[in-house]
Formats: structure tokens, sequence, C-alpha cells
């Protein structure tokens, strides 16, 4: 209730006073509904044309390749940095060599683990987006259809009624032939 | 006999008037707050890189995990340590990214679905526009056609009527009395007009239907 104390009554009398006035609501429904699709078109074609062509996507592959050189990297620094922390740690060359041979292995089997895995992702965020784009590609088909078959029921209701007209005008003609034909009977006394 | 429609009768009543109003103030509040909304969101979900903050927040997970005790002799020697760390990383980096890709296309699926559903209202509002004007205008050619039929009709009702009456008048002068007369004898368009009792007996006067109907009385009539 107190929602409504605050709210300020001239306020809303004056807002629903000064609603636009609809003279023609057909023409109104019509632009609108047209400008509606026009407004698609120009807003949102391009994104959906970039979204579709996003199921091919391979950003995920080209990042992982990325990422495993990237974070080998940053793990060589890290032990780079340890080792120089603690005075060389009283490694040995051959420790130190067996510790870059390990990076390196390791570098490698990670880009390899990596790539597969961000291949199995990359797929499988494409089919979701495939499958997505699917599902409102039919919505589109349904409503086109939709439409087209109410467009053809329209033009076959209006073949309809003119034929119909034409039917009824000729019987019309034939009724008032007759009729006039009774009267020129009459007329003669025949 | 009923009147003529009047067009006033057939005007939007105010029910209607204002459902109309209201709609397309809605109509232009959505287009003016929400409409925006969505091509933001759009923007977004374009723009923002949901892999990047993904991966930026795996990586700080990944480190602080890894490396986040104090630094050790024994972690200095390990052989095998950074080797560790740099696969644990890619492992994180690669499914950060694809939580971000999946999010980032979701949100990009809803603004189109939305966006065409949008669009598909629009289609069904513009066959719906159509499929009623389409309506008006068979029940307009209908209605003429109607009007013509029922004006052509009431003229053959009309005429024929006129043809009858005319008929019977022209059959009232097949009497002994008019064919014998030799002079004042009515012409076609007379005895056609009226009956033989115009010119009979003089308390006929008021059986002349076609005579009062076209105004002969008071024009110098015979009668």
């Amino acid at each position: 209730m107190a929602l409504y104390d605050n709210l300020p009554l001239q306020k809303a009398i004056s807002s629903i006073s000064s609603l636009p006035e609809v003279k023609d609501p057909e023409k109104v429904y019509a632009d609108i509904t047209r400008q509606d699709y026009e407004n698609y078109l120009q807003d949102y074609r391009g994104f959906e044309e970039r979204l579709i062509a996003a199921r091919d996507d391979t950003s995920l592959v080209d990042q992982a390749r990325e990422d495993a050189r990237r974070q080998a990297q940053i793990a060589g620094e890290i032990q780079q940095r340890d080792i120089e922390r603690y005075g060389g740690a009283g490694l040995s060359t051959v420790q130190r060599q067996e510790q870059q041979r390990a990076l390196q292995r390791q570098g490698a089997l990670g880009l390899a683990g990596g790539l597969n895995t961000a291949l199995i992702s990359q797929r499988e965020t494409n089919q979701r987006t495939l499958a997505d784009l699917i599902n409102i590609g039919q919505g589109v088909n349904r409503s086109s259809l939709q439409g087209l078959g109410d467009a053809s029921g329209m033009a076959a209701n209006r073949a309809a009624a003119y034929k119909n007209a034409k039917a009824q005008h000729s019987a019309n003609m034939i009724s008032t032939g007759a009729q006039l034909g009774t009267a020129a009977l009459m007329f003669f006394g025949i | 006999m009923s009147s003529k429609p009047k067009k006033q009768n057939y005007q939007a009543t105010a029910q209607e008037k204002t459902q109309a109003a209201v709609a397309k103030a809605e109509k232009d509040y959505f287009d003016q707050t929400y409409a925006p909304l969505l091509r933001e969101m759009r923007d977004t979900s374009e723009r923002e890189d949901l892999g990047g903050l993904a991966r930026g927040t795996s990586q700080a997970d990944t480190m602080q995990a890894l490396t986040g005790g104090r630094p050790s002799l024994a972690a200095a020697t390990s052989v095998d340590r950074a080797a560790d760390i740099a696969s644990g990383a890619v492992a994180q980096q690669v499914a950060a990214s694809s939580q971000g890709l999946a999010a980032q296309r979701q949100r990009q699926i809803g603004v189109l679905g939305t966006a065409r559903g949008q669009a598909a209202d629009a289609q069904a509002g513009l066959a719906q526009a159509a499929r009623t004007a389409s309506t008006k205008q068979l029940q307009a050619a209908r209605a003429k056609q109607q009007i013509r039929d029922a004006r052509f009709q009431a003229g053959l009702d009309v005429g024929s009527a006129f043809a009858a009456q005319g008929a019977k008048n022209l059959g009232s002068y097949d009497t002994k009395e008019f064919k014998d007369r030799e002079i004042n004898k009515p012409g076609f368009f007379t005895r056609f007009l009226n009956p033989s009792s115009v010119y009979g007996t003089e308390d006929s006067m008021g059986q002349s239907r076609m005579k009062y109907g076209t105004g002969l009385y008071g024009l110098g009539g015979d009668g």
C-alpha cells in the first residue's frame, strides 16, 4: 500500500491522458511490424551471420598452442628464479640438464594434451552452437512458412470470393432475364 | 423502412481506442527502453573476452596452488617441478578457454534467439495486419456487390411493376366502348399510364393510381 501511496496521482493521470491517439490501428500495426523487421535486418543480420560462421571456430585450438608455449616459458622462468634464489641450489650440470629436458618433455606433452583437449572442447562448443542455430533456424522456417501460408490462404480466399461474386452476378443476370421475359409476356398478353 | 447505416455507429469504442493507445505506448516504451538493451547485450557478447577473463582467473589459481607456498630448496632442486607446473597450467588454461567460449556462445545464441523471436513476432504481426486488411477488403467487395445487386433488383422490381401495371391498364381498354370510339381515343402511352376507368364513369377517378402517382391530376388532365 505504501508503494501506491508514493505514486504521484496527478503524474499518473497526466501520463494516461498523454497516451498517443491511434487513428488507424491497422496502419500503425503494419508500420510497426515492418519497422521491427527492418530493425532486425539492420541490427542483427550481421551478428547472425558472424555467429553462423562461428560454428567453424578454431580459437580454442589456436589458443591452446599459445598457452602451451607460454606456460612452458613461465614454468622455466619460475625454475630459474628458484635456482638463483638458492645460489644454484647445489645442482650439478647434469641435474640442470635433466630439469631442462623434463620441462621440454612436459611442454611437448602439455601441448599435445592441451591440443587434444582443446580440439574436443572446440568440437563440442561448435556442435552446441550449431544445434542452437538449427533450433533458431527451425523457428525461422516455421514462422516464414506460417507467413507464406497466411498469404496464400488470403489470396485463395480473395480468388474464391471473386469467383463466387462472378457466379452470383451471373445467376442474378439470368434471373433478371427471366423476370424481364415474364414481364414481356405479361405485357404483350401472350 | 430502415435508415441508411451511419458511419459513426461503426467507429471504435472508447475501450478499443484506449487499448490501441496503451499498446502503442507500450511498444514505444519497449523500443526506447528494452530494444537498446538487447543491442547492448549483442555488442557485449561479441566484444567481451570471457575466455581471457577465465584464463586469467585460472592462471592465478594455478600458480597459487602450485607455487603459493614459500620458496624451498626442495622445490628448486626438483627435476620435474617446473614441468608439472607447465603441464597443470596448460590443462587449466584450456579448460578456462573452453568455459569462456561456451559462455560467450551461449550469450550470443540467447541474443540471436531473442532477436529472432522479435523478428518472428514482427512477421506474425505483419501477417495478422495483412489478414485483417484482406478480410476487410473482401467484406467491402462483398458489400459493394450486394449494393449493386440490390440496386439492380430494385430497379428491376420497379420496372416489372411498372410494366405489369401498364399491361393491366392496356388490357382494361379491351372493351367494346373503347374499340368503337372514333374520337378522343386515348393513345398508347395514355392507355399505358391510365386504366380505362379514368375515361369511364365519373366515380372511378380515385382508382387511377398511376395517374395520381405520375402527377397527372391538376395538370389539365382529362379526369
